[in-house]
């Protein structure tokens, strides 16, 4: 479950910033060694909402900075959903 | 059906950091030299924090001829506490009114009001919570929980009611003998905008001839923690909209008060008018609080009601007063729906984004640099942009580079607020 919905998130992000997914490792850095900055962030969330259907908080943003951190979130949001 | 009541615009009253009054303010605005100040912050002799702002300076609400037995009353209702805010916004109204010529010394002076701000009171309240609590929590007072809730109530019950924004509503009418409709307006940085729809409104209904619209923000401590650690409070000193190397917004300081009147009324009196309120447009995003939805047409669709509602098109707007913060992802926000709307690179407004000259006034911002805007219609000139060294081509707009003298028929005035609040308002020069 976390290994598929790891690269779920890969191939989400990879889709968004214009690279490959085998570019993004689980730590990979995406803002310090991919070029993403606050406007892809926000597009990225917009993604990450539409996909899973959560809602992001604002202030989680800008802590979306590798996959692993975008799965802790999704994860945490999912938790948190209503059933 | 009658036809729709038109809108005139016929008293500005700025209040800012390059000049109070409509005269000393365009001449500082002509000057081009913005006032910026950082400002050292301590408690008790203790350095706390700094920040940038546009400042106002040499402010006294004592200079504007304002009824003293009137301003007493509030001063004795705010237990001897002069509020900066509510000074600006009575100051703001005053200069406003007297530009309009309208007399307001008789009983009932047949206006409306409508006030905006996007955290009024906040500020005095929240130090005086801070007070007790650290005197509390340092020892000084040992209190049980119940004593500790009474003494709270107590010592809050003034200050508490007056974050309720309908005491400020209060003090401004009864100093101006304002007895029509009145409202508080609160839709962050699009307050201005939403204002002027309101007052538009409150004509067109009959509920009064004349509206005065007022908004201000004195800037403080605790507004700029807020934005600082949101990432957009920009650390140079510095707003550079749409630039490469724009590093936040940069607090303005003061506010402004516009007088919105029958358009039939406003000639017979023989007014001057600076300009026709066509209409607005709003739309309310509904994504986050603080951050704008890359990719969301909700602006557009904020731009394309005022031009609705305002029967004009695209190519009649000469000037165009984008929000302008100085932050990567509103910026950009912003350019998408300036080139959704007039393409890219559009010769056709000239852009003209105003943060450089007077800071962001927050909840006022979008009154005041509606306000610039109906001076450079009234004057025809276009400021040049400042701090406009390196311009980011991924905007796909460039702002105006130079003062211009040139003739404008219209303007549009936009903003993408806090909370989706996207608003747009349009105004045409009358000949």
């Amino acid at each position: 479950m976390s290994q598929n919905l790891e690269q779920e998130v890969k191939e989400l992000i990879a889709g968004v910033i214009g690279r490959e997914p085998e570019e993004l490792k689980s730590e990979t850095n995406f803002w310090k060694d991919l070029g993403v900055d606050s406007i892809k962030a926000i597009e990225i969330t917009v993604a990450i909402e539409r996909k899973f259907k959560v809602s992001v908080r604002d202030e989680e943003i800008p802590k979306i900075t590798t996959v692993g951190q975008a799965v802790a979130v999704i994860k945490e949001a999912l938790e948190k959903k209503p059933k | 059906m009658s036809s729709r009541t038109r809108i005139a615009i016929t008293g500005l009253g700025p209040i800012s950091s390059i000049g109070i009054g409509k005269d000393d303010f365009w001449s500082g605005l002509s000057a081009g030299k913005p006032n910026v100040k950082k400002e050292e912050v301590f408690i008790d002799g203790e350095p706390w924090d700094s920040f940038f702002l546009h400042k106002v300076e040499d402010f006294n609400i004592h200079d504007f001829g304002i009824d003293e037995a009137k301003l007493n009353d509030i001063r004795e209702w705010k237990e001897g506490e002069e509020i900066t805010d509510l000074n600006y916004l009575l100051a703001a109204v005053k200069l406003a009114l007297d530009d309009a010529g309208i007399d307001y010394s008789a009983g009932d002076s047949g206006l409306g009001l409508v006030l905006a701000h996007e955290n009024i009171g906040l500020m005095p309240f929240g130090l005086k919570i801070s007070n007790l609590a650290y005197e509390i929590l340092s020892g000084k007072k040992k209190l049980s929980k119940k004593d500790f809730f009474n003494n709270l109530y107590k010592s809050f019950l003034k200050s508490g009611y007056d974050i309720q924004t309908f005491a400020d509503l209060f003090h401004v009418a009864r100093v101006f003998n304002i007895h029509n409709y009145s409202l508080f307006i609160n839709n962050a940085c699009a307050s201005g905008l939403y204002a002027f729809e309101a007052g538009a409104e409150i004509i067109r209904n009959g509920q009064a001839k004349a509206v005065v619209v007022a908004a201000a923000d004195n800037p403080e401590i605790y507004k700029y923690l807020w934005f600082r650690d949101l990432g957009i409070y920009s650390k140079s000193g510095l707003v550079r909209p749409f630039c490469k190397d724009s590093d936040g917004l940069v607090f303005g300081d003061g506010g402004a008060g516009i007088v919105l009147e029958d358009m039939a009324s406003a000639k017979k009196r023989r007014a001057k008018i600076y300009a026709e309120y066509l209409g607005g447009g709003f739309d309310l995003e509904g994504w986050k609080i603080t951050v704008p939805q890359i990719g969301n047409d909700s602006y557009v669709k904020a731009i394309n009601k005022a031009f609705k509602n305002s029967k004009t098109r695209e190519a009649d707007i000469d000037l165009l007063v984008p929000h302008g913060v100085g932050s990567q992802p509103i910026d950009y926000y912003e350019a998408k729906a300036i080139i959704a709307t007039f393409g890219n690179n559009p010769k056709k407004p000239l852009i003209s984004a105003l943060k450089p000259y007077v800071g962001h006034n927050l909840g006022s911002s979008a009154l005041l640099e509606s306000l610039v805007m109906l001076l450079c219609l009234n004057n025809d000139t276009v400021f040049p942009a400042l701090n406009y060294d390196n311009p980011d081509p991924k905007f796909n707009i460039m702002l105006n580079k130079e003062k211009k003298q040139v003739k404008l028929k219209a303007a549009m005035k936009i903003c993408c607020a806090f909370a989706g609040f996207n608003a747009a308002a349009v105004f045409r020069r009358v000949s």
